[in-house]
């Protein structure tokens, strides 16, 4: 549904994206993470033809957005980072008005228009001004502007920035019921919004996509990330050099000592498991074990290793 | 062709919803009734050689509210769509800078004479109500109208571009003021050094106050028109390319 390839924009001396690629597949929800100032919006204002990009193409549906622009246009929902609207319309005379310039009319448009209302939960303030609307209703009429003429791909920039915890929730549903029957490109910093939503997340900083796969393989890649903590009574220095002369251990660190306690944390290489190898090397040495756990890695630390700039 | 009306249909109801537009109306309303009861007293007053119309054309305060009308039915146009970010959600749907330009342009153009139909029911009534024939042609009335029509592509057309270049509306303002005056002076620079130099026909040429005395007089000149629309398709191509270098460059 969307193809990036080597999508690059520049804005003066500013590398704002650098060859970004990726691919969105048809029915595919996709979370699109990064930190503030990553480059998320610029390349989604490059996906809907508002930024013409400096080098590299991208395709909606195979249509380019700078040779096509208008067809590619015709087959986005957007929903801009700050929900810009006009202030002084009603919410019913807007809808009408978005449906229009995206080529509805007559009957079709008056229907799309009172589904829309009914799907996002605006039935009750279509007749108000949007002016007088609160944050979260305004978020609603932005995407039900979105959705207005149907389209196959939806891209939704930041969707539950500054709404309260319950409004939250209801676009977020709104977002998994949409997902059902659209394909979504979702870009947000909320990690557990992406966790309950995506399928598959391309990760962007400094304009470089450092990552583009599902959840779960992004967690299990970054095992290392995932570490292990072990509590044994013995002589710190001595089990630290036991231990890291295992296989697959990379790296053991001391980390404190309460009453004879020694606890360490060990990192191992991905992929690996070391638990019952450190419990048999307790065994032998004949040192007490009272605690041996694995960190699973969640997407937060995925997340941050990637981003981390320290 | 349809999303041009839409767009159309939209900024026109834009001047009618807001309190804005009838502010405007009453302004151009009352300055209007202002030059005409002042022309008609001055016509008391002494013999003039001229006719009513070109009298209420030439009052002093003609110029002054005249170019006022155009930043205020013009700034609004792309600065407050820059500012509030709906530049963005019209870009993004299926349409082409062009209509976005053209729509806005011609809603005001419609604004604009609007604006000049009180003034053309001033000089209606005059016969109705005077008991002699009204002290005109039609062909100078129409004449000024034609030209009152010209100036308006013209001028809406800097506005345009003057409100594409910045997302403040005040700043918009300012330009539009300050190039309409520009426009202004360089025509009156014959009146005051005189026609006596090689490049005076030249400010002849461009200036609306000497535009304005022969159409008034019933004059029409073709070389005025085609003068008018060129200008005013030169400043729409400029608006609609700043439009597209915005993106550019942002």
């Amino acid at each position: 549904m969307i193809k990036v390839n080597n999508l690059t924009k520049r804005f003066g001396r500013h590398l704002a994206v650098a060859g970004a690629t990726f691919e969105v597949e048809q029915g595919q929800v996709v979370g699109f993470l990064g930190p503030n100032g990553a480059g998320k919006t610029t390349t989604i204002r490059m996906l809907t033809g508002f930024l013409p990009p400096t080098s590299g193409s991208a395709a909606i549906d195979s249509l380019d957005v700078s040779r096509h622009s208008v067809e590619a246009r015709r087959q986005i929902g957007y929903l801009p980072e700050s929900v810009p609207l006009y202030r002084d319309m009603r919410v019913r005379e807007y809808l009408r008005f978005r449906g229009q310039i995206k080529g509805l009319k007559g009957k079709a448009l008056h229907a799309r228009m009172d589904e829309v209302l009914e799907r996002c939960g605006l039935r009750e303030v279509r007749r108000k001004m949007i002016k007088t609307l609160s944050k979260g209703f305004r978020q609603r009429v932005g995407l039900a502007d979105a959705l207005i003429h149907d389209p196959p791909l939806l891209i939704l920039d930041e969707p539950t920035n500054g709404l309260d915890p319950n409004q939250i929730r209801s676009i977020r549903h709104l977002i998994k019921q949409l997902g059902k029957s659209h394909t979504i490109l979702l870009s947000t910093h909320i990690l557990t919004e992406v966790e309950m939503i995506c399928d598959k997340i391309v990760i962007i900083d400094d304009g470089k996509i450092l990552a583009s796969d599902t959840p779960s393989n992004l967690v299990s890649t970054m095992r290392a990330a995932g570490r292990i903590s072990i509590e044994i009574r013995t002589d710190p220095e001595k089990a630290r050099e036991r231990m890291t002369a295992l296989d697959h251990v990379k790296k053991v660190n001391y980390e404190r000592s309460r009453d004879d306690w020694a606890e360490f944390s060990v990192l191992v290489e991905s992929g690996t498991d070391t638990r019952e190898r450190l419990a048999r090397l307790a065994q032998d040495e004949g040192w007490p074990l009272r605690n041996l756990h694995r960190h699973d890695a969640t997407l937060e630390d995925v997340f941050v290793e990637l981003t981390r700039k320290d | 062709m349809t999303n041009l009306l839409i767009l159309l249909r939209k900024e026109l109801r834009g001047f009618f919803l807001s309190p804005f537009g009838w502010i405007i109306l009453t302004l151009v309303t009352v300055m209007q009734g202002w030059s005409m009861s002042g022309a008609m007293k001055a016509l008391q007053d002494a013999p003039i050689p001229e006719s009513l119309v070109y009298i209420v054309f030439h009052m002093p305060q003609f110029w002054f509210y005249f170019l006022v009308i155009f930043p205020l039915i013009t700034m609004r146009l792309f600065a407050e769509e820059e500012r509030a970010g709906t530049l963005e959600t019209l870009l993004t749907a299926p349409v082409q800078t062009w209509q976005l330009v053209l729509g806005k342009y011609l809603a005001t153009l419609c604004f604009y004479l609007i604006l000049w139909i009180p003034a053309f029911i001033q000089f209606q009534v005059f016969g109705i109500l005077a008991d002699v024939p009204p002290p005109f042609s039609t062909g100078s009335l129409l004449g000024a109208f034609l030209l009152i029509f010209l100036m308006g592509t013209l001028f809406i057309a800097i506005g345009s571009f003057a409100s594409a270049l910045t997302s403040s509306q005040i700043i918009a303002g300012a330009v539009t003021v300050g190039l309409l005056f520009i426009h202004y002076f360089l025509g009156y620079i014959t009146v005051i050094y005189g026609d006596r130099f090689p490049a005076a026909s030249l400010f002849q040429h461009i200036s609306s106050s000497e535009h304005l005395r022969y159409f008034s007089k019933g004059l029409i000149d073709s070389r005025t028109i085609i003068y008018y629309l060129t200008a005013a398709t030169f400043f729409l191509f400029l608006t609609h390319h700043v439009l597209n270098h915005r993106r550019w460059r942002s």
